[in-house]
């Protein structure tokens, strides 16, 4: 697990701050009704393979995660919705251009990022869950230059991450590889000095390391006399337990929110 | 280990190192923080570890491959170790001495695509523009998103690629896009917030004075400020040069010098107002921006002690400006052939020739479109008191369209071509503006590297055929070549980390590193322990 871990390191350092290239221009994207007569097309065709929540099935991938690794933009998915895709079980279909986009503006909602979408929940209410001390978020996380560094700037989480995947990363911190690239970590080094922070960056010769004042350290291996990695992540594992489902919710319509070109967006085409 | 870390978060924050104007001003030694590497835009290194004796040496430290790069053309700049390189719309934090990645910043959404030539540092930020003229604020330790400013408008032509300048807490910036028509300008914003302080258009407003060199076409005439400039902290003065006007080859439509294009402007730091101005090419007709450093240079020209500053131009003259007053003082032939012009008058304007001008049928003229040198980073050194700039001997055809000009469009009123040509580094002497020596390239004229100069009396550089190269600053021997084995870009530089001295440049995909050799240390290996 440690080898496929680091083998796998570059991938959330790529990933942090988005390379989501799922912007879309149509105006169906976030369109409620769009969404909501794209979800009937979907469970009607589209479930039976990929999940109702597009989660993957025993003939069709999973939406949600692929998309960290592989975004399409929304014509890409239009295009793949029309006509398939070759030598696979994706068959092409013969939906109407605006069924298409409903089914595009469906998919974008599980896909594409948060902030495209409409989230259920009071981002107001978030705002107060995300800064108190019951969740805690902000001692780890910074939004705008305010909050910790231990943990992924989430400024612009909701412009770069599908909501599922929001979810995912609170209630399961420790399911996928979130971690990566956060690892706790204590470093003794040759010449006494200890250092604590998270790792975000290691190979056999060298380390890269924040510590909890959000000061990067770089630390060459030849240096180091012992290092202590925690195995899991830094974040707690049970925020599904000390939330309330509704500050959940509320958690969630917060960072969805979190876009750094909030209010740039074009219209429809 | 969590109640470990959250014990530390709980402990004060603050008290580390931040970037401070006296430490820009300073000029570049441990670190490189601006693009030039100083206010100056000397592209000077005081280090001295590498020396002409011991460059033969010299080997690859490390190789950063740069993802989806084409064609970088960003200069790294270095703080306490770490390298900040950018590519379009995205920035890389390096480990000086590794080469890992340690963060990288990237907005995917940036509404167009194109190049960027480098970062800024100041304060903990570090500072980039999109191709669609965001001012971006990151954290520099971990990449985190600070703040954005949008400072222009896409839809009116303008683009973003240059490093900005940042000095007394303004960020300075300017604008791209002027072969497609738009209204250039330097702008200052506050490094803090990111919030407009000034704006000075590079082409006056129709009414303003110097609007009478236009015609109708002035609310696109371009004069584009797409590469970064000096600043003299005395005279609390910017130099920033501009581009050509807009459409570039066809001047019949803009009948007049076209001011304040393929100039250069030394602008008040504080309010932006333009001190004075010197326009090099009045009435381009052959893309030759002014886009080349201006180099801040006291030295004895014409039996005079002087604040110059000194320019190579793209139009094949070098000149030595009066920085105080924008008092013309010399120029001196840069490349050997000129055909436009045969010379430059008392007051430093071109003594044009007949028929130059791109024509139908295509006209050849010298030098060619790309110039008798561009936007490579120059370099002056003091300790030998010469100035090393990369020239190009080439000629070529210039066509001109009768088509109605269209902004916007990808137009610019006709087209250049260019043929065989030679890259030569030339060292001149600022006192004389002759050519002291010269290091001839094979090659096709594609190269666009710069120079960094050290104490150590090199030259650090690279040749057109995708060579990096260590020349001897005295002589232009050659000491040391490395075959990176693409095109060489950009402009290169020079840091240390713990006491160790290290050159960098951008290949056209990837960052490279070198430093003296040294045998592989038998050290023994920590004790990694993993813990649940």
């Amino acid at each position: 697990m440690r080898a496929l871990a680091f083998a796998l390191f570059a991938v959330p350092l790529l990933a942090q701050h988005g390379r989501y290239l799922s912007d879309s221009h149509h105006s169906s994207i976030g369109n409620p009704q769009a969404i909501a007569a794209g979800t009937k097309l979907f469970m009607g065709s589209c479930a039976g393979c990929h999940g109702p929540d597009g989660g993957g099935g025993a003939r069709g991938p999973n939406l949600v995660r692929r998309a960290l690794w592989h975004p399409l933009s929304d014509e890409a998915i239009f295009q793949v919705i029309r006509k398939g895709v070759a030598g696979t079980d994706m068959p092409p279909t013969k939906l109407t251009d605006d069924q298409t986009w409903n089914l595009v503006a469906f998919i974008h909602a599980l896909t594409g990022p948060a902030s495209t979408n409409p989230a259920p929940g009071d981002p107001a209410a978030g705002k107060n869950v995300y800064w108190g001390t019951k969740a805690g978020c902000s001692n780890c996380h910074a939004i705008r230059g305010q909050g910790g560094s231990m943990g992924p700037d989430l400024s612009n989480v909701g412009g770069s991450r599908p909501l599922a995947v929001i979810r995912e990363a609170i209630v399961e911190p420790a399911k996928d590889l979130y971690y990566l690239g956060n690892e706790a970590a204590t470093v003794l080094l040759k010449n006494g000095k200890t250092l604590n922070g998270v790792a975000k960056n290691r190979s056999n010769y060298s380390l890269q390391l924040v510590d909890a004042k959000g000061i990067l350290h770089l630390i060459s291996m030849t240096d180091v006399k012992h290092l202590t990695l925690s195995a899991s992540t830094p974040m707690p594992l049970d925020y599904g337990a000390r939330l309330s489902k509704d500050e959940l919710r509320d958690l969630l319509a917060y960072l969805a929110a979190q876009d750094t070109r909030a209010g740039e967006r074009k219209g429809s085409k | 280990m969590m109640r470990m870390l959250l014990l530390f978060f709980a402990l004060s924050l603050g008290g580390f190192a931040q970037v401070r104007h006296e430490d820009v001003a300073k000029g570049a030694a441990e670190d490189w923080l601006t693009y030039a590497g100083s206010y100056s835009g000397w592209r000077y290194s005081p280090l001295k570890q590498i020396t002409s004796d011991n460059a033969k040496n010299i080997v690859a430290k490390w190789v950063y491959h740069v993802p989806e790069a084409q064609g970088l053309k960003s200069s790294p700049i270095v703080y306490q170790g770490v390298l900040y390189i950018t590519d379009a719309n995205s920035v890389f934090a390096i480990d000086g001495r590794s080469g890992r990645l340690v963060w990288r910043y990237a907005e995917a959404r940036a509404d167009k695509g194109g190049v960027n030539r480098g970062a800024a540092i100041w304060a903990d930020k570090v500072y980039f523009t999109t191709t669609d003229n965001y001012l971006i604020a990151l954290d520099r330790h971990t990449g985190a998103f600070l703040f954005s400013k949008k400072f222009a408008d896409v839809d009116k032509g303008t683009t973003s690629t240059s490093a900005p300048l940042i000095a007394k807490g303004k960020v300075i910036v300017g604008s791209a896009g002027g072969d497609s028509g738009m209204r250039g300008f330097v702008m200052a914003l506050s490094a803090d917030t990111g919030q407009e302080l000034w704006k000075t258009y590079t082409v006056p407003a129709k009414g303003e004075k110097g609007s009478e060199t236009w015609g109708d076409l002035i609310d696109w005439g371009g004069g584009a400020a797409w590469l970064s400039g000096t600043y003299d902290s005395e005279l609390n003065t910017l130099y920033w040069t501009t581009g050509n006007p807009w459409p570039d080859y066809n001047g019949a439509v803009r009948k007049g010098d076209n001011l304040y294009t393929c100039s250069l402007l030394a602008l008040d730091l504080d309010s932006g107002k333009m001190k004075w101005h010197f326009q090099f090419t009045p009435h381009d007709t052959h893309d030759w921006d002014a886009q080349s450093w201006p180099m801040l240079v006291d030295t004895e020209i014409l039996g005079r002690k002087r604040k110059a500053v000194l320019h190579a131009n793209r139009n094949g003259f070098f000149y030595a400006l009066d920085r105080v007053t924008g008092e013309f003082l010399r120029a001196t032939q840069l490349i050997d052939k000129i055909t436009w012009a045969k010379g430059v008058d008392e007051k430093g304007r071109p003594i044009m020739l007949p028929d130059s001008d791109p024509t139908p049928q295509g006209n050849w003229v010298c030098p060619s479109v790309k110039g008798a040198t561009n936007w490579m980073g120059q370099s002056f050194n003091p300790g030998t008191g010469l100035l090393y700039v990369l020239t190009l001997e080439q000629c070529g055809m210039y066509y001109r369209s009768s088509q109605e000009p269209q902004p916007m469009k990808n137009f610019s009123g006709g087209g250049a071509t260019e043929e065989g040509g030679q890259v030569f580094l030339r060292a001149l002497d600022p006192k004389t503006g002759k050519r002291v020596w010269e290091y001839p390239m094979t090659g096709l004229g594609r190269m666009w590297t710069g120079t960094v100069s050290t104490a150590g009396g090199i030259i650090f550089s690279g040749d057109d055929d995708g060579h990096v190269v260590a020349l001897d600053a005295k002589s232009g021997k050659n000491l040391w070549h490395f075959n990176v084995g693409e095109m060489l870009t950009a402009s290169p530089i020079a840091y240390s980390v713990d006491g160790k001295q290290y050159l960098a440049i951008a290949s056209a995909t990837a960052v490279f590193s070198f430093g003296l050799f040294e045998p592989a240390a038998n050290v023994e290996p920590p004790v990694i322990q993993v813990k649940d």
